[in-house]
């Protein structure tokens, strides 16, 4: 009957945030409490009982709980920050032919291909970041312009294959016009960037 | 028995200042006093108990340590502070005040 009431109050606090030390000391109190009364003659199943209907509504206690701190959360990076680096990343798409110009061979298109690689995933880090404060602010609003962003994103996949085929037949130079979709991720980058920066502007107001 | 139940309970705090007045305890033991006192018509919860200790110690009124008892078993003790001290008898004069007005308000008939 101990045993069970060892696991009874175990239960009770099973899955609760308070702190071990409560536990414990709620603990030992019933232990305390069903000893007593056996010690008086009480059959174990009657001081079980007694000493579980002694505990009382555990709600107080973990009520008492709920005062403390929440874990902080993790601090999204500052506006201006953000801003520079989707400035650095729009640098970067629109300094993206340079080298292809400069060197004109293989190395030319990789560092390209670098440049674009790296200012995409500056834009993305950054709208998600974005995107973690906008929801904090306002769920509707965010959605609304989710919406947008997602429709404009679309349009301009589809544009750039019908550009890229089109193209592609009607020159025949197919080993240079699949630079169309470098160029496409590079518009849709700056776009993005300018949204970002215009949205930033809107709320700092 | 719930009315003077519900009137005890609010009086908690000056209750378990009082037991710590005489002497550290714990949880159980403050209870245990109370029950012989009340002749057993009068009992804390635990979750009561401990929610006021909780409320006493966070206003400095008492503070705890853990302390080993025969077979193994650790307890949290209390002991009361200065300023626990000093609410207790703030608390005693409150009581002896609202004792004799009720006293007085529920007098039927007779001398004043």
């Amino acid at each position: 009957m101990r045993e069970k009431l060892i696991q009874y109050v175990e239960l009770l606090f099973a899955g609760s945030t308070v702190h071990d030390e409560v536990r414990q000391e709620i603990l030992q109190n019933t232990l305390d409490r069903f000893d007593d009364l056996v010690d008086q003659g009480k059959s174990p199943e009657a001081a079980y009982q007694l000493a579980i209907s002694g505990i009382g509504d555990i709600n107080e206690i973990l009520g008492t709980m709920a005062a403390s701190p929440a874990p902080a959360q993790p601090e999204a990076p500052k506006k201006w920050s953000r801003k520079l680096v989707s400035a650095i990343a729009v640098a970067l798409f629109i300094l993206c032919p340079v080298p292809v110009l400069t060197f004109q061979n293989e190395l030319g298109v990789c560092l390209l291909l670098a440049f674009v690689g790296i200012a995409t995933g500056l834009l993305v880090w950054v709208g998600d970041n974005k995107a973690v404060e906008i929801r904090q602010r306002q769920q509707e609003d965010w959605s609304q312009q989710s919406e947008l962003h997602r429709s404009i994103s679309h349009l301009m996949t589809t544009l750039t294959w019908v550009l890229y085929l089109v193209l592609s037949f009607s020159t025949g130079a197919w080993f240079i016009t699949w630079v169309i979709f470098p160029i496409s991720a590079a518009v849709k980058g700056l776009i993005r960037a300018i949204w970002d920066l215009k949205e930033a502007d809107n709320h700092e107001t | 028995m719930s009315i003077a139940g519900d009137l005890i309970r609010g009086h908690t705090d000056a209750i378990i200042l009082a037991r710590l007045m005489r002497s550290d305890s714990y949880g159980y033991e403050i209870n245990k006093t109370i029950s012989t006192l009340s002749a057993g018509r009068f009992e804390l919860k635990e979750a009561t108990l401990y929610t006021a200790f909780k409320r006493l110690e966070d206003a400095g009124c008492i503070a705890s340590y853990w302390g080993g008892s025969g077979a193994g078993a650790r307890r949290r003790y209390y002991t009361i502070t200065a300023t626990g001290r000093d609410t207790c008898h703030q608390l005693l004069r409150e009581w002896a005040e609202t004792k004799e007005i009720m006293d007085k308000l529920l007098k039927l008939e007779g001398e004043q």
